[in-house]
């Protein structure tokens, strides 16, 4: 059980506090209500390049990060396509530093042309380094805008194309930040041993006078029901064959995305799974094969990803492939191997709720999602998943026209 | 009205309180550690084993222990993961030159089973052949993939050039597949698993009992020999490239052999390191990544062996800028070993590293994993309550001194792989 309080400032500001009095540490964390998806086309990767902006100085501290580490802290963030999460480590001690800073940047960003310039660079070398320089590192690139043709789930994070980052103005900048970066758009948390009040008067002290401004509507393009089967091939110089399956399945705050998130265990989670046993232990067609979710908010993908042994064809893969499906879909999965998946995932949680961290991180996102009390209600709706709920959403999901295919195929010429 | 301009007051960290784990002997040398003040029900098991990369012939170690939950032709591999999965255990396996370790992570009501369950499949384990056709197919495509990597490449030309003449030096290459020979792995596990246990590590507040258990099966195991290290490593210096056609961006690894905790300078350099690369606001990341934007990332840091360690720079530059970042790498080691570090600089730096302590003493797991860091060298936890006296009391002129002695660019192994 995961204790928190709830406050809301005038502005708009929502606050939450997790109590802990194990640590000597604290944490604070900012969710803002934004990311790659509120981009508009001809402007991605923006979301993510701002995030690193938000380093570059507020309007009344010229440095972010000094401060913080001569209070003993460090900091960082991190961008998705459904948001932007920003953390602040530090003994619980010198918590106003974090306040103090976080609050600033909420309120206003130096904006210099210096800092615009280089984390362009920055970014740009980060989409080498990540996407581009590495061995089937651009596979997500491909398989988004084949995936999704209407919602800005189709393109990545990091951008369509580098040239968007380098276009990126000042103007453009100023913008995204009086938009996104308002209270009303923002869940912060507190995670550390101190009291409620003594809290409640530091965050009205530092936050209390910020401009309120007004949550940006989302309206985005809906993704209509895929009905055909979509498939593409890449050449690339690799050294073996990889496949990527990605299959639709439902948005974050419906039940269904447990039931996909449970049916990619079964598939693809460890080594007992299905995918593992039968394609790689038994029939040796792949040497390695995982099944996984993309946590995405908006209607998200499963994913079957692998790679394929020497003199395997697509295929044969694509057979045995689709015959593991079939069963889930002809059969609902034996009580004992519920069991085994379940024990799986509670077992994972219990770890990960160690972590302050974790547990701030996560009262924002399911405040995000509605309430935070959902940290503690979650596991409630693992625990009524039954074999036979396993089994619709299987016969629902892993239909050939629900089904994007990306093959990357190793050449030696290729670039 | 509240000035924004002004640093709230900082409070400075006095004290870390540190909590060793207890000690059992498990027989001769091999010892067991438990901390059991965990205030929920996970749990781990770590088990060390003599068995490195360093140990045996090319590459033997690196396939026995991707193989040790293979099984037999009466208990297959599927088994084995089954009926660990069934507990909701999650296993892993580790290598580097000096040891092999497996671990799991499960909750503790489990932790026991799992063990067995392990214990079991150690000691029937058989090599088939269908498992080790399986695990070289699967080695080799992973390190075609990783031969694609220019990070890849520079740390393994580092790695040779680093522990030049030693046996640490010594990488995989495509060879390494071909003719692997079942009887030299059975060989290398006997020796090196089943009589090369030398440390256990239970985090989990699991009962005595349990203990008692774990430490029984073990001694089986256990080596009664204390185990070798290489020692008086030798770097080579100068310069290195590794030519990848049509890469966009350029690895450097850049560093030279050193010392580890044991070593009188240790502490102090470990200051030197953090002001030069070890943090967000490094010189390093200062000056290449947030003013030049040569590269996303640039680290300094210390790696340490069993009798020795080194010292290493690392980063992912463009291309193109690949001279230009050398050159600033270079002007940040000369700055160091010319003017002193500024006396606010040092203060952040010494604060910084004070509340990283603080953090990795946080929660029975990291308190662990911090004594698991000296016990190798004969010290125990009071070796922190130094670290932080010796932090108050280090001086811009110590700092210097530690960059003149050990931070010169003809000592150093530079390689570019791009």
């Amino acid at each position: 059980m995961i204790t928190f309080d709830r406050f809301t400032l005038r502005n708009g500001l929502t606050v939450l506090f997790h109590k802990d009095i194990t640590t000597p540490m604290a944490v604070v964390n900012t969710l803002y209500d934004v990311g790659a998806r509120d981009e508009s086309e001809d402007k991605t990767g923006f979301a993510h390049l701002f995030e690193h902006l938000m380093f570059g100085g507020s309007v009344n501290i010229p440095d972010f990060d000094a401060p913080l580490q001569m209070a003993g802290g460090e900091s960082n963030a991190f961008t998705s396509n459904d948001i932007t999460n920003y953390y602040d480590v530090l003994p619980a001690k010198n918590i106003e530093t974090a306040l103090w800073l976080e609050s600033d940047r909420m309120l206003s960003l130096a904006f210099t042309p210096k800092s615009l310039e280089v984390q362009r660079n920055v970014v740009i070398e980060e989409f080498k380094q990540r996407y581009l320089n590495q061995p089937y590192g651009d596979v997500w690139l491909e398989l988004r805008p084949l995936a999704y043709h209407q919602h800005p789930y189709k393109w990545a994070t990091i951008g369509k194309e580098i040239k968007h980052i380098e276009d990126a103005t000042m103007e453009d900048v100023r913008g995204f930040f009086s938009k996104h970066y308002v209270p009303a758009n923002a869940i912060l948390c507190i995670a550390g041993n101190f009291e409620l009040e003594e809290i409640k008067t530091l965050v009205e002290k530092w936050y209390g006078d910020i401009p309120g401004g007004i949550k940006p509507a989302r309206i985005l393009p809906s993704e209509p029901v895929q009905q055909e089967f979509r498939e593409k091939t890449i050449d690339r110089k690799v050294p073996a064959n990889a496949f990527y399956y990605a299959f639709k399945m439902p948005e974050r705050r419906n039940e269904g995305y447990y039931l996909a998130d449970v049916l990619s265990d079964a598939l693809g989670r460890d080594k007992s799974s299905r995918l593992y046993v039968s394609l790689k232990k038994e029939q040796q067609l792949v040497s390695d094969i995982n099944a996984y979710i993309t946590g995405s908010l908006d209607d998200g993908l499963l994913l079957i990803s692998g790679k394929l042994n020497d003199g395997v064809s697509f295929e044969q893969l694509d057979r045995a492939l689709w015959n593991e499906l079939d069963k889930l879909k002809a059969h609902p999965i034996p009580a004992s191997e519920l069991q085994r998946l379940m024990i799986k995932i509670k077992t994972a949680r219990e770890f990960q709720e160690q972590g302050l961290l974790n547990r701030a991180m996560n009262l924002c996102l399911f405040e995000l999602l509605g309430d935070a009390e959902g940290i503690n209600e979650e596991h409630e709706v693992y625990d009524a998943i039954q074999p036979e709920h396993l089994h619709e959403t299987a016969i629902h999901l892993f239909k050939r026209e629900n089904c994007t295919l990306l093959k990357v195929n190793a050449t030696n010429d290729a670039e | 009205m509240l000035n924004r301009t002004l640093t709230p007051e900082l409070k400075e960290i006095d004290q870390i309180s540190f909590v060793s784990p207890a000690i059992h002997v498990i027989h001769g040398n091999a010892r067991l550690y438990h901390m059991a003040e965990v205030p929920n029900n996970t749990s781990r098991l770590d088990l060390y084993f003599d068995a490195g990369t360093a140990r045996g012939a090319r590459a033997i170690a690196g396939f026995v222990n991707g193989m040790l939950l293979s099984g037999s032709e009466s208990l297959s591999a599927i088994e084995i993961q089954s009926q660990i999965d069934a507990l909701g255990g999650f296993y892993e396996s580790g290598i580097s030159q000096e040891t092999a370790v497996i671990s799991i992570y499960a909750l503790k009501e489990h932790l026991l089973d799992i063990f067995r369950i392990i214990a079991y499949a150690l000691e029937e384990l058989s090599f088939t052949d269908k498992e080790l056709k399986e695990m070289i197919n699967d080695r080799r495509q992973k390190f075609k993939v990783n031969m694609e990597k220019v990070s890849f490449l520079a740390q393994r030309e580092f790695q040779q050039r680093l522990f030049h003449n030693s046996i640490y030096g010594r990488v995989s290459d495509e060879s390494d597949f071909e003719h692997v020979d079942r009887e030299k792995l059975i060989t290398f596990f006997n020796e090196h698993y089943l009589h090369g246990l030398y440390k256990v590590v239970v985090v989990g507040a699991v009962p005595v009992t349990e203990i008692e258990e774990i430490i029984a099966t073990t001694s089986k195991w256990s080596k009664s020999s204390k185990n070798s290290y290489e020692k008086d490593l030798k770097n080579e210096r100068g310069d290195a490239y590794v030519e990848k056609a049509g890469a966009l961006q350029t690895a450097i690894r850049l560093g030279r052999i050193l010392f580890n905790k044991a070593h009188e300078d240790y502490l102090d350099f470990l200051v030197l390191n953090t002001i030069l690369g070890d943090y967000f606001g490094s010189r390093l990341m200062s000056n290449i990544r947030e003013d030049k934007g040569y590269t996303y990332g640039i680290g300094s840091m210390v790696a340490e062996l069993h009798e020795t360690g080194y010292f290493l720079i690392a980063t992912e530059v463009g291309k193109d800028v690949k001279d230009a970042a050398l050159e600033e790498i270079k002007k940040e080691l000369v700055r160091l070993k010319e003017e002193l570090v500024p006396g606010e600089e040092l203060e952040l730096v010494k604060n910084y590293m004070l509340g990283q302590l603080l953090k990795s003493a946080d929660g029975p797991y990291s308190m662990t994993d911090l004594f698991l860091s000296v016990e190798p060298h004969g010290l125990d936890l009071d070796f922190y309550n130094k670290a932080i006296e010796s932090l108050h009391a280090i001086k811009p002129a110590r700092i210097q001194e530690l960059a003149q002695r050990y931070l010169n660019w003809e000592d150093f192994t530079i390689v570019a792989a791009g």
